[in-house]
């Protein structure tokens, strides 16, 4: 029993080791430091220099890191443009009075983009970008403004109606994606909310008369400011609306098109400069991305992947959803869609019988943490750009109470299976409405209590 | 002193192109067809793309073997290959191109059903490129190939994945032939592959289409026969037989919410009785260990010993592992029975193949004996 775990535990000791060794004592890039940690695990393992493996690893994640370069230009474009302030402007102008409503308001705009293209990184360099212009205008600090986009972008790639992590663990027991849509709504919406509030309702204020609201060019552009984004939301919606009829062009080219018209649509700005500069700003986590797929690759190939599969697979019963717990977030630093995949499939293998839909609802959640977890933390990291924050740690411990909190209602919908399915499911179109209703009345109660909370509260400190 | 950012940058493509330039030979030569010999019993080799033209010149075309009988009698289909990370379908199907000869009706096998995934494997899951099976007159060289479409050939993926009847998937299962049918004949370059084997059972009117597969030892339909609701009689009886003769076989029917399988649709939309055979392939499992040619071969593996041992997977595994010979034989043995199954029923169409080993054969001499050695 444990010599089970070996040698592939010292291959696995070995490339974590090289790789903490060349970040840390070399100083060298988290890329170079994956790559140096994968080359050691083949060598250890006794299979020399296996370059064709280090070369096919490198392409693991190339549909992720096309779409993540991609989305970097999209959103620099919008900024450059001044779409970005002027959606900004308009929100933050309507519910300019109602600061709770408009946190809440935002953070599930924030979560559109993810919910409709099953990416954490697209919502928080689309909606999320747009949203952060918001809530610093209301007074948050760049942290809090990082977290906050950073959950919506998790909770959003989580919401429905695409959520690839779950489609992923489905395809792989043979699972249609059906019936998904109310469970995925009940875990995500609320917990946003929750989060939401968490977060940012401390910091809030009422904005005051135009003054700190961020700029419009509105007046000077007119409706052709929005083509961008409209073409953007045009593309991926005719994708999914006519799926036989309309040509699959995937997410780059949809955010390159929509970047290559964002100059003759707002403030002229030069193409080329901001496209190198977006490119630059995303080179880390796309060589991270590179260096990640030849880790993996070279932990597949030695065996090192299957140690750790059965390790967290193969505990008693009694640890089982502990082991979920820790493993899916932590695989999923690598990449949320990998730790569905390797983990949440074995796993959901082992959980099969009633409440299964949920079952892998939870999953998804899970897994959709490890955007939250270095090195990689694809949310945190790209929340950090957008906000201008230098140090994404500081916005990752602003995650942490959400991060959770989201643990938790996973945990919960995991043991609650069986009896949050039948509930959900007795009834479907009843309990849909029951839930959106019920949904809109007690986030209108929550949001007008806290918001005439907010307002005695203030009142008081004004002499 | 550091060096100039250029000079780094220089530095660092120029490693790039060497890099690139050395592996791409690797890649490239998954390219080449690995050659599959004609047996005594084939009559003709064709092209699928006879039966649906634009599929010609494309990645996606591959050879068709037709074993045609002196006497009359019904036609049975059988592809390989569908998934080409599934060595055991793959390689009962050529063993059958090889051996086989039919003496009534006509046996008309595809080993190769998505030829593109065989020039690829699927990055992140370290399998080897290529494996080797001696045989008396030395080692005959196969890809192990991709689940699914090379990218080469089909790219970019959308994000979900709308088959033609609905069903929601993953973007990447787009390049998954077995979720394409029905398929389509301007669709995605896949679901073309998918029409065209459509239009091969539309036009050559097989009685019998058997798609051999394999999965992963913790995936519940293993060890199996899948079958449409038409076909569900015919796998029961065959695996009545295959259980007297000492084989465990399951029978499943095919799943009317699940869309895009061939066990699905080839039977909703022709009038074929459809077929899928299961077996288990620890090297394409989520627990393996140590992924090399000695997985593929042997389907030994210490971490799926242990799963088994905790009653963990769907199927027996203990440290025999599950040889590849095994897996063929199970594949060879069931199309037997399925064959003699279908003939006794159907007395004035009857399918009589001889020539080709079943699992006795298989267990004791290997798969190389029934290959040709290579020239
Ligand atoms: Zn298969």
């Amino acid at each position: 029993m444990t010599n089970l775990f070996f040698p592939e535990a010292w291959v696995f000791i070995a490339m974590v080791g090289t790789f903490l060794l060349t970040v840390f004592l070399l100083r060298q890039p988290v890329a170079l430091a994956l790559l140096a940690g994968s080359i050691m695990g083949a060598a250890v393992a006794g299979l020399g220099f296996p370059l064709r493996h280090l070369v096919e690893g490198a392409f693991v994640y190339l549909d992720t890191i096309l779409i993540i370069a991609c989305a970097m230009l999209f959103m620099r474009g919008i900024q450059a443009s001044g779409l970005l302030e002027t959606v900004a402007h308009h929100i933050a102008r309507s519910l300019r009075n109602w600061p709770t409503v408009l946190l809440v308001a935002m953070m599930v705009f924030a979560m559109t983009a993810g919910m409709a293209t099953g990416s954490s990184t697209a919502s928080v360099l689309t909606t999320g970008a747009i949203a952060a212009q918001v809530f610093v205008t209301m007074g948050l600090d760049k942290a809090r403004v990082g977290a906050l986009i950073a959950i919506a972008g998790l909770l959003g790639m989580i919401a429905p109606p695409v959520n690839i992590p779950v489609m992923i663990i489905g395809g792989g027991v043979d699972m249609p994606y059906e019936g998904f849509y109310l469970p995925l709504l009940v875990l995500t919406v609320p917990t946003a909310v929750l989060a939401a509030l968490w977060i940012g309702w401390r910091g809030i204020r009422r904005l005051g008369e135009g003054s700190n609201l961020p700029p419009s060019v509105h007046r000077e552009y007119g409706l052709r400011l929005y083509f961008p984004l409209l073409l953007f939301v045009g593309v991926v919606v005719a994708e999914r609306a006519f799926p036989t009829g309309f040509p699959s062009l995937g997410l780059p080219i949809a955010f390159l098109a929509a970047y290559a018209i964002s100059p003759l649509c707002g403030r002229l700005f030069n193409p080329v400069k901001t496209a190198v500069q977006a490119i630059h700003d995303a080179l880390p986590i796309l060589g991270i991305l590179v260096g990640v797929g030849t880790f993996i690759q070279v932990m597949t190939l030695t065996g090192a992947r299957g140690m750790i599969v059965e390790a967290f697979a193969g505990l008693p019963r009694s640890l089982f959803y502990g082991s979920i717990a820790v493993s899916m977030p932590l695989f999923g630093a690598v990449s949320a869609f990998g730790s569905a995949s390797i983990l949440g499939v074995p796993f959901l293998l082992n959980l099969l019988g009633a409440g299964v839909i949920v079952t892998a609802s939870s999953l998804s959640l899970f897994a959709s943490l490890g955007d939250l977890v270095p090195p990689t933390a694809l949310a945190g990291l790209f929340a950090a750009q957008v906000v201008g924050e230098k140090n994404y740690l500081r916005i990752l411990a602003r995650c942490g109470v959400p991060a959770l909190l989201i643990a938790g209602v996973a945990v919960a919908s995991l043991v609650g299976a069986p009896t949050l399915e039948r509930v959900l499911t007795r009834s479907p179109a009843l309990s849909r409405g029951l839930f959106l209703s019920g949904l809109g009345l007690g986030l209108t109660l929550l949001v007008l209590g806290l918001e005439w909370l907010k307002r005695a509260l203030t009142r008081k400190e004004e002499p | 002193m550091r060096a100039r950012p250029w000079v780094t940058g220089a530095g660092f493509l120029a490693l790039v192109a060497v890099v690139v330039t050395i592996s791409a030979f690797t890649f490239l030569d998954m390219h080449r067809d690995r050659p599959i010999y004609a047996g005594p019993g084939v009559t003709r080799v064709g092209k699928l793309s006879a039966y649906f033209p634009s599929l010609a010149g494309t990645g996606l075309d591959t050879d068709v073997y037709y074993l045609e009988g002196e006497a009359p009698g019904a036609t049975v289909l059988v592809l390989g290959g569908t998934h080409p990370n599934e060595p055991g379908g793959f390689l009962a199907a050529v063993v059958l191109v090889e051996n086989a000869v039919v003496q009534r009706g006509r046996l008309i096998v595809i080993p190769r059903a998505n030829r593109s995934g065989f020039t690829c494997t699927d990055p992140g899951e370290g399998q080897p490129q290529v494996y080797h099976i001696p045989t008396p007159g030395g080692p005959r060289e196969f890809t192990f190939g991709s689940r699914a479409t090379n990218p080469v050939h089909q790219w970019p993926d959308p994000v979900v994945y709308v088959n033609r009847l609905g069903q929601q998937l993953t973007g990447s299962e787009v390049r998954n032939l077995n979720r394409s049918y029905p398929g389509s004949p301007t669709g995605y370059p896949t679901e073309r592959l998918g029409h065209a084997i459509m239009e091969l059972i539309r036009i050559e009117k097989p009685a019998l289409s058997i798609d051999l597969h394999e999965a992963s030892p913790e995936y519940p339909v293993i060890n199996a026969i899948v079958a449409h609701p038409r076909a569900l009689e015919l796998a029961v009886k065959a695996a009545m037989f295959l259980e007297l003769e000492g084989m465990d076989i399951a029978v499943e029917m095919s799943p009317a919410t699940l869309r895009g399988l061939s066990h699905r649709e080839w039977g909703d939309h022709t009038d074929t009785l459809a077929l899928l055979l299961e077996a288990p392939n620890p090297s394409q499992g989520r627990l393996r260990g140590r992924t090399d040619t000695h997985l593929v071969l042997t389907g030994q593996d210490k971490f799926y010993t242990q799963a088994g041992t905790r009653n963990r997977l769907y199927v027996k595994f203990t440290e025999r592992g599950w040889p590849l010979e095994e897996r063929v034989g199970r594949h060879l043995q069931t199309l037997k029975v399925l064959i003699e199954t279908y003939s006794a029923a159907n007395r004035a169409t009857p399918v009589v193949v001889a020539g080709f080993p079943g699992l006795v054969e298989l267990r004791k001499n290997g798969i190389g004996a029934y290959l040709r050695p290579p020239s």
